[in-house]
This record gives C-alpha cells, structure tokens and sequence, in this order.
C-alpha cells in the first residue's frame, strides 16, 4: 500500500489562506526585536552636509564610527567601541524556540532590513502560515502541521515578568501615529525596503502578534496573541511594512568627559533614534585641548545641530556648563539648549567670570568673548520643575530637583517608552537653604549617575559647620578680620545663614559684611527662585526672609581698614580680581588675620596659589605681596555619597545604572553593590568608550470588541502567570494597530477567504463496485470513530466531520479502488489520523 | 539648672541650646566635663558659654545642631553615617580600619576604610579639606559578621559570625578595591547559637586562636590549617573575649566573669581568677588586658553587664585590685556588645561601652579600692544628641576603638549605623 501526500493550494488564485489555531500547541516563540533606524533625518534638503548620499547619510560616517585616538575599553559586555550617531536602519529578527532564553542577538542583520519577517529567520520549523504561495512541496501526511509563529515583542521589563500586570500602563504610549510618521519620514529608504518582487502593500507582512495593550482593560493585558500582521490602508505608510514601524532598540551612551574622571562633564546619549548631550562642561585644571571635550567625536566635519537634537545642562558649575559657549558659537551648535530658570540666570555670570579670568589674567587668546556668551545664552530654552517639554514629536525631557547647588537639576530624557534619568550632580541631604534631590519611581531605561563622592564616607555637615564657625570664632577673639570670598550665588547663601545663627546665638557683636551689590543681587536670585530652595525656607519666607540678615550689613571699601574683628563675604570667589582681592590685599601682611577659601580655585588665580601653599605673590607692578595670614579650605560641595547614590538608584528604579565622575578601579565595588542590591546592570565606561544597551520597546496594540468577547468566551481569562494566547490578524490602519478577528481583516482587506484542503489518495486492494467500497469504508469508520460524526452521503461519498472520502476506481488496476481523503487545515490532525487508518486497510468483509 | 525641663528643649530639636545640654548633663555623672563645658572653660568658647547661661536665644533651625556647638569638650569631633551598623572596628595600620556589618537577613558589607587625611597628620592643621572616611576595600559576606581580625602583615582578615560555625578568611584585594573570600575554618561546635572568638597570634606563620569554649579552644595555623595547640581540658564554660598578648601567651575571659592568662608551650595550666569580681551580681563578663600585660600595676580591666569593673594584676589574678560600678543607669541590654579597652597612649585610662548610647572614658588611678562608685572623666554622648529621634530610640554603641597614636581620640559606632571620630579634651588639666 503506499501513499502519497500533496499539499494543495485552496481554490487557487489567491495567495490568502485563512488560517486559525488553537491555543496550547508547542510552538516556537519569535522573539521580534524590530530596530527602526536611530534617528529621523534632519537638514535632509540637499547640500547639507547631514543628507549627503541621501540615505548614505544615515550610514553613521559623519558620526566618525572607527574613533582612533580613544583609551580603549576593554570588551565588558556590551560595550562597543566608539561609533557613536545613527548607524543604517535595519530590523533584528531572532527566533527562539521556547525555554532557550534570550540569547545574544541573532546574527545577520537584515539590510536594509524592512522585508516581510518569514522565510530566513523562521526556518522550515516556524513557516508562518499566511506566506503566500507556499513552495511545492511534500508533506507528509503525518507531520505536525506547520505551526503559526507566535509573535510577541517581550514585556519591557525583563527583571519580573508580573509587570505583565501590575505595571501601570505608561502615561505616554508612544501613538501608532508616531511609528507612521517615522515611516513616512523614512523617504529616501522606502525604495530599498523591499527587494526587487517583494510583496507590495497588503502583502501578508507577517504571523505576529504584539503584546496587547491599549485598548484592553488591565486585567486582560496579559493576553499573549497570536495572529497575522498585514498592513492595510493606503500610502507610503503600508508599503514599509511592520519592520519600518519598530525603533531602534537600543540605547548608547558615550561619555566625552567625566567618563571615570572629574571635570568636563559631557555625556551622548542616543535613544530611541534622537542624540542628546548631557552637560557641556570644561576641565578647570588643564589649559590645553583637555580643557573642553573633543566634539570632533560627535563630527568632524557636518554641523553640530543635524546630529543632536538637544543638548541639556544640569546645572549652573562650570564643569557642567563651561565649554557652551565654546560649543555653540565656536565650534557651531544651533540646536535647543535646555536648562532651569536658576541656571539660565546664573550661567551667564559663572561664564563671565572665567572669561575675564582666561583672557584678562592669563591672557588666552581665541577664547570665548561676551558675545558669543550672549549669543549662547539665546539659544537657552528654561524650563520648571516637573515640566514635560516636548523637544519634538517624540523627544521629552522633564526636569527633577537635584539639590546641590540652586536650580540644580535631574533630567529624564524619554522617547516613546525608552527614558533615561541623568542626575548631574545632585545631594541626597538637605543643607540649610536646599532640598535633598527627588525623583519619582520613573522606572528608566537607564540612571546615568555622578559618582564623584561614591568611594567617600562624608564627615556630617554639622561637623564641618562647626570646625568652620570655631574657626571664624576663634579669629573674630582674638581680634582678627575674616576674609571669605564667595560667588555671589551658591555656597555664600548657606555660609551667611549660618553665621547669621550664629552670632545671634552666641551673640557675637563683630559686624558680618557682604560685599556691595551682592546681597541685592543674591537676594533677588533667591526670591525669584525661592520654590528652589528648602522647604524651610519657603515656609518662613512669608514672616521672615532668611536671606535678609539681621547681622550682615553691606559693605563699603572703606571699612576694611576699620579696627578690630569683622568678617567680610566678598566676590569674586578665587580672588583673581575686584573687592575680594582688594581686601585680601590690605589684610594679607597681619597674621591675625584669616582667608576662608569656601570652594574650588581655578589654576592662575590667587586663591589657588595661596591654597597651593605659596606665601609669597606677585601682583602686578612686580610688587610681591607675603601672606601671613592664616589660609583655610572649606568644602562645602553637596554632592551623594554611595548611600546618597545606592538611594536615589532605589528611588528611580531603572534597569541598569551607569556611573560617571569616578575612578573605575575605585569604584569596582561600588558597581557590585548596585548590582547585587538592584539587580540591574552598572556601567562605568571611559571617555569615547561606548556603552550600548539593548531595550525591548513595547508597542501598544487595540483589540477590537468583538474579538476579545470572543476570546473570553472560550475559557479562562488570562492571569498574570498563566497569559493565555489570544487569536487575531493584526492590522496597521489608520495610524494605528489594531487586533482584529480575520473576518473582519478579511473584510477590510476586501479579500474572500479561502479555504485549504489537502488531499491524499489511498489504495485499497477490493474488487467491488466503488458504492460497496465506500459502505465498506462508511461502517468500518462508523465502527472505529464512535465520537465522531460518520455520514454516508446520498451520492456515496462519506464525510467525518469536514473530511470527505470518495471512493473511485483505478484506471488500470480493477482490483483495486483508489481512496481519495480531502480534508480541511483545520482538521489536519484528523485527517492524517483517518489517512494511517486506512491505509491499513478494511476489515475482511463477510463474503 | 531646671534639668528635665531643658533637656526636654534639647531633644525637641529646636534650640535650648547650651543651657539645655548643660544641664541635662548636670543631672548625670558627665557633671565635671559639661559643667566644665558650659563655663568658661577654653579661652576662645568663653561666648558660648555666656550665651548658655543667659537667655538661650531659640532661633528656628538649628536643631540637635545644637549639641555640637556646645561640644566643648572634644578638640575634634566627626560624625559619619555608614550603610549598615558595625560591631567591628579593627585597625589595619593606623590610618586604616575595618568595619562590617551585622545584620542577619542580607548580605553584609565589610569595609576597609581610611581615615580621614586630617586625622593622620601630626599636628591638627585647623579647616584640612579632607574630613572624610574613603572606602578603599569593600566585600559582602553572606551571614552577618560579629567578629573580624585582621591578620597583621598580611592582605588576610577572618571574620566570624552565624549561622554557621566556621571562620572565613578574606583577602583584600591589591589592583582592585574588592575584598573577596578566600578560606574557611572549620569550627567544631554543636551549638548553633554560640560563635567563636577569634584572636591572631602573628608571627611568620600567623596562627588564629579561636574557640566558642574553654574546651574548644585551639590554634590553628593560617596556611596550612593545622591544629597547633589544643586547650584540652573539658570545662564547657563560653568564651567571651581572648586576646593574644605575646607569641606564646594569650588571655580568655569566659561570659562567667572567669579569665586566665595561658602560655601555649605548656600544657594547660593557666594562672586564673574563677569567679568574678566580689560584690558583683553576675551576668556576662567580658575583659581586656592592657600594656600587653607587663610592668607592675593593675593591667586586666574585666567589665560586667551590670556595670560592674575588676581591675585586675597579672601576677595574681586571684584578688582583684580594685572593684567599682560604673556610672550605668541600667544593666546592658545587650551582653554581647560589652567594651572594655584600655587607652593605648594614655596611662591608666579605659573606656567602656554597651550599656546606652554613651561611651565612657575613665581614669583608674581616681578609683580607691573596693565597692565604690567611679565617676567617668568623660562621657561621649554623640550617638544619642546626633540622633535624631527621641530617647525612646537612642541607639546603643555597639563597639569602639582608641586610635592607636592619637592618645585622645577614640572611635565609636552605634546601632544606628552612625560612626563618630572623637577628640576628647582631659579637663582636669586645665582646672
């Protein structure tokens, strides 16, 4: 006996097969990582730098991908070296069977990337049904049938899969209408989407399903489905097909400074296709090259501005700001620049001031000038706490207090359900006039985190208060004048409220003076920013101003040759110039007398050299000034400790975490601590050294009414650990995607469904007429299929369920009938069941 | 002073300031150090102290700050906040200690830590910048650590802990800052809620003594991990503390109040003192030998959990030199975390704690015989005024340490994870 199995297209003419299946089948899982090309183009008129080659453009060559130059890092994870800005669009496919976890992503990239997902990906184990006009070939009549993929993007939380559940859906769910508007913009690359004779729109894009949210209530989330991808509707949109619609899904960081060092902080950071810069920040210590981040990184040769979307400053220190001015108007930036109204006040002064300090003092040449400070300053976008600022369609960024200096600032960085938080430098402890940073459970994709005080165990600020007051005490005593220059802003504040306190307390009469223009001007900074400050300061604030003393007066030029015990706050904060050099000057020769150095000093300046130790200066007109009187340090610097940082990580909960502003070998520890607390991942890469983090971008997807009424009333509902596998086609239209009975994807398509049936031939050895045959066979199955519904038709033929048998005669061979067997794909288990059983043949018949 | 009422000010947090703290301590034994502090004491806090006794002027936001502008009795005072509390405070040099925490449900940190660059220059150089612990070395161990020795010369530490009754040995790391488990020790004991003691005997091949009783003590050796000497006696009374003295003699105290000096070339034949201290109503014992033992003089101080202290002389443990109670208000809640330990630069004076949140130093040479009350010379009393809640949640020092070249200052840790570094100033040298 033998037998012969053909698989037989359905009526034929069209490529459309109809299929369904129910769930509980093993079935290989497809784990689609769709990428989207990094970023849209932009400046992409001709002649612009950023378009030339026209999608050539989006290679990454302007983005100078073989870095050389660079400290390399050594192969951790994922780390990459250099190439840095959008590399070509392209689509990841990987196919898992089930259990195998999730593996390095599959290999060959497709390129360019946007063809339908089947054949190469899914091998011959995971035909997707809906392929259309399946090659010829033999199946067997007792294989598996070839299952549906199942399609799924994974939930965007890979550490715990309840998140199916209790997650909460994200305020901002990335709209289809933006996945279209990325494919339209897709222009120049839509002609390559497809290889020559690739299927056009409508075409079966693909067996997908897409993890269901949107539309279904909560509890239904965890809802696996199952069906067929197609595009439907009109236009561009379709014709790119499902890969178009996914992003890149990856985030990459490249720190240009502060990358496991201090100073020039500078940080790139590319997600979900849009480049940001963090910070802008000049190295105080170096005069050379060093002294700014290498932007050249970014681009050697295009505009700035097409290949960053915005850049953003944490906060107003010039190791966070200092190189802007440079970067904007010299190098050439004029893209947003954002910053809170605190820092876009001050920046300006803070930038002023080291300009006059490296082009007066040091006499730099080709250095920044006033203008282009104001200039800069132009392009500045303030923005509020807790605001959402859409930089574009996609890109957003909100604003957290940070503590640390005034108007010190977190930023969240998100696009479509990818964010990162970046902190610079932020205090978890509240001092006397600021808060302790905030930031809510925003769950990012990645906390980017200074670590400058990670390895550091901080003496308490009461500590370090009190040793500078018995300072201050001491001097004022024994009858000795108090210099402390300060910023106008920052530190000056705290150091006067606690004076203040002080002497009312221990009711001290020397006089405390402010140098002249600084209360007014500080005054008016704090008042207009006073929702920056802590909260006890803004309670009070409506009796009593804390920032007006009842002990500090104004100071005059004339009082520093008063007699007896003063103390003076005067600016500039690095004695390089104006009344805080003038009076060092007077009181430098008495060695009662004291200097309070309350920050960091800038190489060059007068305070640097006397905290350096030097006793004997050089003022101008060769006159050499000897220093006698006491010199003092005080850091007064809030920045997190590692119990700060392992704080604010627990409060952010992101998925890995990546440490700036820190010796890498120091800080080994620290990244296992993270690690081992959080579970998530820690990066600490150099400068130029690339940090890539795989994202798993979720896509929401409406299921329509009909379809889930359906489902539901077909068993159990779905629960957050058994998700049970949900039916549909999954259709693109209208900018959106949509899950929806095949019926209506049918109707919609306007197509006919169709139907596939298989046939087999079986030979059967009987010398009768084909009527008796077919009785024969009628009560053999009759016999055997007790369950099922055996029916011997009036023309003789018989039917099981769908599965109709005919019996014929054989051209050549009267004894022998040929058994033809037709059944339908849905009943194919059935069907190969009743093929086998004949083929054995009937029972002897009664002769 | 209406003592209750302004100590009351001071806790509220708001600013009784100095008068508040003054008397609150009036009230306690601290009576000479604060008053002392609230007067016109050193030249250049004489304001401060006419401010106390004046109106007290309540200013909004000064808080428990105010302790700390009062401290006139420290010459340096450092508070610091570490992760997890720490029963361990072990030097590695003089610029290096060690701390680990405790708790039972997670994972421990063991910390090497340096001290903060201002402690470690010779002459106190006035606002030195760096005022701050550095983490240099940090590991985790799984179980919480009680005990930790550093093994000197070497990279080596052993910790010892429950549940579990074996010893771990650690190796600091040299390129990285990690420390990392190297070894264990077996330890065998069938109880489970008792851990051994550990001491080192450093030599060339450093020897750790441990043993959870007198019958369990042994030395073993590092490397190889042979069994060098063996108590072998059958007394099961716990051990609460040894001490290695010298290459060959080490010291025991068991929870009894019974201690003993031992000389591992002979058998065992230790000379001892088997019941504690007269006069004394029991409870755990533990003990330190200072001055390595030698030179004339009471050198054993052994403290009692209600408060009681034997000074002891070597050369005949049998009758104590002295006994008195200390200034405790209550017995210690907490056995285990007794500290007695003798000033390594200063002569004949000790500091306990165990008791409350307060570290007290005292000088022995003050005490007179037998039975008396013995007044501390200084009270630190940081860990409860740094805190911020009320005294229904002061926490309890947990351990402390004299630095090792600095005669006055002392470092201390409370169950609250605080870390104080303190320079106390001797008033009597000034009266």
């Amino acid at each position: 006996m033998q037998g012969t199995a053909k698989a037989l297209p359905g009526a034929a003419h069209g490529p459309k097969v109809r299929a369904r299946r129910e769930s509980g089948l093993s079935i290989p899982t497809l784990w689609v990582t769709a990428a989207w090309r990094p970023r849209k183009e932009r400046g992409s008129q001709p002649g612009t730098p950023g378009s030339e080659g026209g999608s050539g453009a989006l290679s990454g060559k302007s983005f100078n991908s073989s870095r050389k130059g660079v400290p390399g890092g050594t192969g951790l994870g994922s780390r990459t070296q250099g190439g840095w800005g959008p590399g070509p669009g392209r689509v990841l496919l990987q196919v898992q069977a089930p259990g195998r976890g999730r593996g390095p992503r599959a290999g060959p990239a497709w390129e360019p990337g946007l063809r339908p997902l089947h054949p190469p990906a899914l091998g011959s184990h995971a035909r997707p049904l809906g392929y259309a006009q399946a090659p010829p070939r033999q199946i067997r009549l007792r294989s598996v049938p070839p299952p549906p993929a199942r399609v799924y993007l994974p939930c965007r939380r890979r550490r715990s899969r309840r998140c199916w559940t209790r997650r909460p859906a994200p305020s901002h769910r990335p709209a289809a209408r933006d996945w279209l508007s990325a494919v339209q913009s897709e222009g120049p690359e839509r002609g390559r989407a497809f290889p020559a004779g690739a299927p056009e729109a409508g075409a079966p894009g693909c067996a997908c399903a897409v993890r269901a949210a949107g539309l279904v209530p909560a509890e239904l989330r965890s809802w696996a489905v199952v069906g067929q991808a197609w595009s439907v509707g009109s236009g561009s949109a379709a014709a790119t097909g499902w890969g178009a619609a996914c992003r890149m899904p990856e985030i990459r960081v490249t720190p240009l400074g502060a990358g496991q060092d201090v100073g020039r902080s500078c940080i790139l950071v590319s997600i979900g296709g849009k480049n940001v810069m963090l910070d802008c920040g000049m190295h105080m210590g170096f005069n050379d090259d060093r002294r700014f981040p290498d932007f050249s990184y970014i681009t050697r040769n295009g505009r700035l501005t097409d290949f960053l979307d915005c850049v953003i400053i944490s906060h107003f220190h010039l190791d966070h700001c200092g190189a802007l001015p440079y970067f904007s108007e010299m190098v050439g930036y004029d893209g947003p620049i954002y910053m809170t109204h605190p820092t876009q006040a001050i920046c300006p002064i803070l930038l002023e001031d080291y300009r006059k300090i490296a082009v007066d003092k040091k006499g730099e040449a080709n250095f920044f000038t006033s203008q282009m400070i104001k200039d800069c300053m132009k392009k500045v976008v303030a923005v509020h706490l807790h605001q959402t600022v859409q930089v574009d369609d996609e890109l957003e960024i909100k604003a957290y207090y940070a503590g640390h200096v005034l108007g010190a600032a977190m930023f969240q960085i998100k696009v479509g359900s990818e964010s990162v938080v970046y902190t610079g430098d932020y205090n978890m402890t509240p001092d006397r006039h600021l808060g302790a940073a905030w930031i809510d459970k925003c769950r990012p994709n990645l906390l980017i985190t200074e670590s400058t005080y990670a390895t550091t165990i901080r003496d308490s600020k009461r500590c370090r208060e009190r040793d500078f007051l018995k300072k201050v005490h001491e001097t004022v005593e024994r009858g000795g004048k108090v210099l402390i220059p300060v910023f106008a802003l920052g530190r000056a504040q705290e150091l006067c409220i606690l004076l203040e306190t002080f002497w009312e307390r221990v009711n001290l009469k020397a006089p405390i003076y402010f140098s002249t223009g600084l209360t007014e001007k500080a005054n008016h900074y704090y008042k207009l920013f006073i929702t920056w400050t802590n909260q006890k300061i803004r309670k009070t604030f409506v009796q009593r101003n804390m920032f007006e003393f009842k002990h500090i007066k104004a100071f005059d030029r004339a009082f520093a040759d008063n007699p007896g015990p003063m103390v003076v706050f005067a600016t500039p904060g690095m004695l390089h110039a104006g009344q805080s050099l003038q009076i060092f000057r007077k009181w430098a020769g008495n060695e009662k007398n004291m200097v309070i150095m309350p920050g960091y000093c800038v190489q060059g300046t007068v305070g640097h050299k006397i905290l350096s130790g030097q006793r004997k200066l050089e003022m101008e007109g060769r006159q050499v000034l000897e220093v006698k009187m006491q010199v003092e340090y005080m850091s007064f610097s809030a920045h997190a400790d590692a119990k700060g940082i392992m704080q604010l990580v627990g409060q952010a909960e992101p998925e890995s975490v990546l440490l700036v502003h820190g010796e890498a070998k120091k800080m080994e520890f620290l990244k296992q601590k993270i690690e081992q607390e959080f579970r998530v991942n820690c990066y600490m890469p150099a400068n130029g050294e690339t940090v890539t983090l795989p994202t798993s971008p979720s896509i929401p997807v409406g299921i329509s009414l009909g379809l889930l009424k359906r489902e539901m009333a077909q068993g159990l509902l779905p629960s957050a650990k058994k998700p049970r596998l949900l039916h549909g086609t999954l259709i693109m239209k209208d900018s959106s995607f949509q899950l929806v009975s095949s019926e209506q994807a049918l109707k919609e398509l306007g197509l006919a469904e169709h139907q596939l049936r298989f046939t087999c031939r079986v030979h059967l050895h009987d010398s009768r007429k084909e009527q008796e045959t077919a009785a024969r066979v009628y009560s053999h199955l009759k016999s055997v299929l007790k369950d099922h519904c055996v029916q011997h038709l009036p023309d003789g033929s018989v039917t099981v369920e769908s599965i109709l048998i005919q019996a014929a005669a054989h051209s050549e061979d009267p004894g022998t009938k040929v058994l033809l067997v037709s059944w339908t794909y849905q009943d194919e288990e059935l069907g190969s069941y009743l093929t086998s059983l004949l083929k054995k043949g009937l029972p002897q018949a009664p002769s | 002073g209406t003592g209750s009422d302004s100590c009351h000010g001071a806790r509220g947090g708001l600013a009784g300031g100095v008068v508040a703290l003054v008397n609150s301590v009036g009230l306690g034994p601290g009576l000479r150090a604060w008053a002392g502090a609230g007067g016109a004491r050193g030249e250049s806090w004489r304001a401060w102290g006419g401010a106390g006794r004046g109106a007290g002027p309540r200013l909004p936001g000064l808080g428990h700050g105010a302790f700390l502008w009062a401290q006139v009795g420290y010459q340096d005072f450092h508070a610091f906040d570490l992760s997890e509390a720490t029963r361990v405070l072990e030097w590695i040099g003089d610029k290096g200690v060690f701390v680990a925490g405790y708790e039972s449900r997670k994972k421990n940190e063991i910390l090497h830590l340096t001290l903060p660059f201002r402690l470690s220059v010779k002459e106190n150089q006035g606002l030195f910048p760096e005022r701050d612990f550095k983490v240099r070395h940090g590991g985790f161990s799984d179980r919480p650590v009680f005990d930790l020795k550093h093994v000197p010369d070497t990279r080596l530490l052993v910790t010892s802990g429950l549940p579990g009754c074996y010893l771990q040995v650690w190796q600091v790391a040299e390129d990285s800052d990690v420390i990392q488990a190297v070894s264990t020790i077996a330890v065998h004991e069938k109880e489970g809620h008792l851990w051994p003691r550990v001491a080192i005997f450093s030599s060339v091949a450093p020897g750790i003594l441990h043993g959870v009783r007198l019958s369990s003590l042994k030395v073993v050796d590092l490397e190889s991990q042979k069994t060098m000497y063996t108590s072998g006696v059958s007394d099961s009374d716990e051990l609460s503390s040894l001490q290695v003295l010298d290459a060959h003699t080490f010291a025991f105290c068991c929870t009894s109040g019974r201690l003993g000096l031992v000389d591992t070339r002979q058998k065992w034949a230790p000379s001892e003192n088997l019941s504690p201290c007269p006069g004394s109503g029991g409870g755990r014992w533990c003990a330190e030998v200072g001055g390595r033992g030698r030179g004339p003089g009471p050198h054993i101080a052994s403290l009692g959990s209600d408060g009681h202290l034997c000074l002891l002389d070597c050369r005949d443990l049998s009758h104590p030199e002295s006994s008195v109670q200390c200034a405790v208000s209550t017995p210690s809640p907490a056995p285990e975390l007794l500290r007695v330990t003798w000033a390594p630069g200063l002569d004949n004076c000790l500091a306990i704690s165990g008791f409350d949140g307060t570290v007290q130093v005292y000088d022995v040479m003050s005490w007179d015989g037998m039975g008396g009350q013995a007044e501390p010379l200084f009270t630190h009393r940081g860990h409860v005024f740094l805190d911020g809640n009320g005294i229904d949640t002061a926490p309890l020092v947990t351990t402390h340490t004299w630095h090792p070249q600095k005669p006055r200052t002392l470092l201390s840790a409370a169950s609250d994870a605080s870390l104080h570094v303190w320079d106390w100033v001797d008033l009597r040298a000034s009266c």
